[in-house]
């Protein structure tokens, strides 16, 4: 009897202990840094001073939005000093930024102590980096996050919020028939993409908005029609030829424009995908006839990511202005998107997530919707770094 | 050209073409011996080319056969005929163990034909090949030339396909090697070799499908209609490529077919052996022969001139001797020194001038005898007509003289006057045999011929429509673009007279005299014809000789001078006649004459004149 009593205890005891534990391990705790590497390089903080290409605006935008307000009254760039979560407390200007937290931040001091950016990591060093606890945080690119999870890395997923259309450039006299924009179009084989290169880390698009988005993408088809393709082109006559321009820099890019023109050579077309330079603006027209295009939402809400799309698309597909009241209800964006498509000369090819890697030490991670910034302020690091940090905390 | 002359170049040539023979014989010699060898050189070539493609057809099957019993492909091949298998998880899985296997090309291919991963079409993942499906030992097969479709185009590859049979499904491992540029620069060339590679990918000779080692043959072009030749008849084949009209820059090409798994032309290997070393060899040897004939060449000219010389001065001897003998000094005789042909030439040729000489001593004799004998007729002949009368017109005077004064008287009187007149004709006959032997040389000065024709018919004018005599009718037909010559004008005025005369006599009962001058090649022509009686041909022959005539009371002289005035001239005279038709002189006198050696003074005998007619 006194021998069961002893061992309840002890099970007691031992369970109590193992709570104590574990509520101690999920509580947020201060201290460490954050070791981040972004595939962008960002040569000037100064938002008067332009950025480069796409790339270094968007990664400029994450970094502004952990400092944000960092200007003087007048609006001008204030240097190292800023109101955000976290204060610039090393530059180097290209390479790397280390991001100190900022004790007077109004909404409270971040966990960490402070990130460390590295810049221009190719994609392949920041899986490396996750893979050997080099790096706490990098951004994935989509394609590989079935790669990088199957090395051991911990990754998350946006929703699918970034599009990847195809645009008929304006002006370029081997698209101006539309049965070549449709036969190329009907010949694409969208979950070939997503499947195999995307690795199903996204949904083929036959519409801008996804269907989380405004909830009418089910009414655009993204089947590829081979046959309907090659009876276009039979009308057309020869062999039509097009020249598909990609980022250079950009391999996802790459494979897509690889695939498509493989679909359009069975289907009869002449297509010809060709590096475009790295980072070069999405309007920028130089020899090629399309061009593939990477389009992010602003928002969760549909009318001002499609307001901004169509900002981006219209002029560089030569389209005529879409107007979109601000309150668009969903009927009104099924039909602005119905506007911008039906002519062949957008598109929509796959979308894809923000797709995050993290070490094991990072806590507290909630993805963030379309155009949130990264919720730096808001995670917490475990692990033996912190220990030191936990014993001097209050 | 002179015997020396002739012997020098004989011996020159005889050399030459010795040494030439023997230069052109090393030449050919080399020649074949260098073909030979390069010959053996691309043979070699070729089987290494040969052992090295089927070392890499084996390398090929075996890592593709490495591959497929690999336990990742062992074990993909049981996934993918799981129901829920993955596909789209292998996608990149070509790309690295292509990489690891050193292949150009790998593709993973299931059992319905789709391509699962491929290493060189990534993204054709999904579209199918048939032709891997279809039914074929595949391990017997071995590896095969096949036209690869990648990303950058069509491609030659080395390929062999492997199956990992799980259950009654198939997954095909399909890799393989470019057949390009690397190849051939892993081929070991002897120097002035080379190998090109033509893949044969396109519908028409494409030059940028030509390569070399260091990628597309610069000048592909040139190779068009051989390669096109191959495509068309894929055979062995040997061709000569120049690259400009240096023969060193020719090179020889042995095509070699490469076919794929249907005996479809997919490459042509040329191996090429340039011709750059044995031209140069060739050259060098010709360089040589050509120093060596000039070496010879001079030697053998001063060889042949000496030899030559040696050989020729006994001929050139007996050539002086036999001019001096022609020009009349028959003492000289060749000297007869040394042995053999030339003594006995020498020898002989004394002989045979000492022979002339006597016989010609008896000729001048008869001549002279003939001669004077001929002299003395005429001088009889003429001397007799005169003489009859002057003895009949002394006796009559004897008888005279018995008769009356009165009759006497004038019988002396007219005896008298028949003595002078026949005193006078013998003068006269004493006269023309004087000046025939006082015929003097000729003085030249430049002459219009035909003036001298108008001038000598000009003096007869009258006597060809004289009074109670038939008619005779000069007719011209004078060149008068006759250039002038150096002759000596009186002379042939003289024996114009001579022939017209001679005419004249040949017309009793009238007739024509032509008088024709033409210009011939040097020399100037003169024709004088008649329709005179004419001449037989024994006439004609002795025509010219002094003394001899037709007519009852000429002296023979005349033509005899005619022929003296023209031959004095440098020229010749012929004649023409038939009788009861006519009878033409034709006179040639040359434009300049040649200078006549001194003659000796005119003769004043006989004798002299029968040697100036001879």
């Amino acid at each position: 009897m006194k021998r069961r009593l002893y061992l309840s205890l002890a099970a007691i005891s031992l369970l109590f202990v193992v709570a104590i534990r574990a509520r101690t391990a999920r509580r947020p705790a201060y201290g460490g840094t954050l070791r981040v590497e972004i595939g962008a390089t960002v040569n000037s903080l100064d938002p008067a001073v332009g950025a480069a290409n796409p790339r270094e605006a968007a990664a400029k935008a994450e970094i502004d939005g952990l400092i944000y307000e960092h200007r003087n009254p007048d609006g001008t760039f204030a240097g190292m000093s800023g109101s955000g979560p976290f204060r610039i407390s090393a530059w180097d200007p290209g390479k790397s930024v280390t991001l100190a937290a900022n004790d007077d931040y109004p909404g409270g001091r971040p966990f960490i102590d402070a990130i460390q950016i590295q810049m221009g990591r190719s994609a392949h060093d920041r899986l490396f980096d996750l893979e050997v606890n080099a790096a706490d945080f990098a951004e994935i690119p989509a394609e590989q996050a079935r790669q990088a999870a199957a090395g051991g890395v911990r990754v998350n997923a946006s929703r699918p919020d970034r599009l990847l259309a195809l645009v008929f450039l304006a002006g370029r006299p081997a698209a101006q028939d539309q049965r070549v924009r449709q036969a190329l179009a009907e010949s694409i084989d969208r979950s070939a993409i997503v499947d195999f290169i995307l690795q199903k880390e996204g949904q083929p698009a036959g519409s801008l908005l996804p269907l989380w988005s405004n909830g009418t993408a089910y009414l655009f088809s993204t089947a590829s029609d081979a046959v309907a393709a090659k009876a276009l082109v039979s009308q057309i006559g020869g062999s039509p030829a097009l020249v598909l321009g990609y980022d250079s820099g950009d391999s996802f890019e790459e494979s897509v424009a690889e695939r498509i023109a493989v679909d359009a050579r069975a289907a009869g077309l002449m297509v010809t995908a060709q590096a475009l330079p790295a980072g070069s603006s999405a309007g920028a027209s130089g020899l090629p006839d399309a061009r593939l295009v990477r389009l992010s939402m602003p928002s969760p809400q549909p009318q001002e990511s499609l307001r901004s799309f169509l900002t981006a698309l219209v002029p560089m597909a030569g389209l005529d202005t879409v107007q979109l009241p601000d309150a668009a209800s969903a009927d009104q964006i099924y039909a602005a998107e119905r506007s911008v498509l039906d002519g062949y000369r957008v598109v929509p090819l796959v979308w894809y997530p923000q797709v995050f890697g993290f070490s094991t030490r990072v806590r507290d991670w909630r993805s963030p919707g379309p155009g949130q910034g990264l919720p730096f302020a808001d995670i917490w690091l475990d692990g033996p770094s912190n220990a030191s940090l936990e014993k001097e905390s209050p | 050209m002179t015997f020396r002359s002739k012997l020098f170049w004989i011996f020159t040539l005889a050399l030459v073409v010795s040494v030439g023979l023997i230069a052109a014989g090393v030449t050919v010699v080399t020649r074949q011996a260098f073909e030979q060898m390069y010959s053996q050189h691309t043979d070699a070539l070729v089987a290494q080319f040969q052992r090295e493609f089927d070392q890499r057809k084996q390398a090929v099957a075996r890592r593709v056969q490495v591959i497929t019993q690999d336990e990742a492909t062992v074990r993909m091949a049981i996934n993918l005929v799981q129901p829920q298998s993955d596909v789209s998880s292998y996608v990149n899985v070509a790309t690295g163990v292509a990489k690891s296997h050193q292949l150009d090309f790998l593709d993973y291919v299931g059992n319905d034909g789709s391509i699962i991963s491929s290493a060189e079409n990534p993204e054709r993942f999904g579209y199918k090949i048939d032709w891997v499906t279809q039914p074929e030992d595949w391990a017997s097969l071995g590896s095969f030339l096949m036209k690869i479709d990648t990303q950058s185009g069509p491609a030659l590859g080395l390929m062999a396909v492997s199956t990992v049979r799980v259950g009654d499904k198939n997954l095909y491992i399909v890799g393989g090697e470019r057949l390009g540029k690397n190849f051939l620069a892993s081929l070991v060339l002897p120097v002035g070799m080379r190998a090109l590679l033509y893949q044969n990918l396109n519908q028409n000779f494409q030059a940028i499908d030509l390569l070399d080692q260091n990628g597309p043959v610069v000048e592909g072009d040139r190779f068009a209609q051989f390669i096109n030749h191959e495509r068309q008849n894929p055979a062995p084949q040997i061709f000569k490529i120049s690259s400009g009209p240096d023969l060193a820059r020719t090179e020889e090409f042995h095509a070699l077919p490469l076919l794929g798994r249907n005996r479809e032309l997919l490459g042509v290997l040329l191996v090429g052996s340039s011709q750059r070393e044995m031209i140069g060899i060739e050259r060098r040897i010709r360089m040589l022969a050509e120093s060596v004939v000039g070496i010879g060449l001079l030697l053998s000219l001063l060889l042949s001139w000496w030899g030559a010389a040696r050989v020729t001065r006994p001929v050139r001897k007996l050539a002086v001797v036999a001019r001096e003998v022609s020009q009349g000094n028959w003492n000289a005789r060749v000297e007869e020194r040394g042995g053999g042909e030339v003594v006995q030439l020498a020898r002989a040729f004394n002989q045979m001038t000492q022979q002339l000489t006597e016989q010609r001593e008896h000729l001048v004799q008869a001549e002279r005898v003939a001669a004077w004998r001929e002299l003395a007729r005429r001088l009889a002949h003429e001397l007799k007509n005169p003489l009859f009368p002057l003895q009949t017109t002394v006796e009559n005077l004897q008888r005279a003289k018995s008769k009356s004064p009165e009759q006497f008287e004038e019988t002396f009187r007219e005896s008298t006057g028949i003595l002078l007149a026949e005193i006078d004709n013998l003068e006269k006959i004493i006269g023309r045999f004087s000046d025939f032997a006082k015929m003097p040389q000729p003085e030249l000065a430049t002459v219009n011929l035909n003036e001298v024709v108008r001038g000598a018919v000009k003096l007869f004018e009258a006597q060809f429509s004289a009074v109670g005599r038939p008619p005779i009718t000069p007719e011209f037909h004078l060149d008068e673009d006759l250039p002038p010559i150096q002759a000596d004008a009186p002379l042939l005025h003289r024996a114009l007279e001579n022939l017209i005369l001679n005419s004249m006599d040949a017309m009793p009962a009238g007739g024509v005299l032509m008088l024709r001058t033409t210009r011939e090649k040097g020399e100037v022509h003169l024709e004088v014809s008649d329709t005179g009686l004419g001449l037989t041909p024994e006439e004609c022959e002795r025509l010219f000789t002094p003394y001899y005539t037709t007519k009852q009371h000429g002296t023979g002289l005349g033509l005899a001078v005619v022929q003296s005035v023209i031959s004095d001239h440098g020229g010749r005279i012929s004649v023409e006649s038939e009788k009861g038709i006519g009878t033409s002189f034709h006179i040639y006198l040359p434009v300049k004459p040649a200078p006549r050696p001194v003659a000796p003074p005119p003769p004043e005998t006989p004798e002299a004149v029968g040697a100036e007619k001879a």
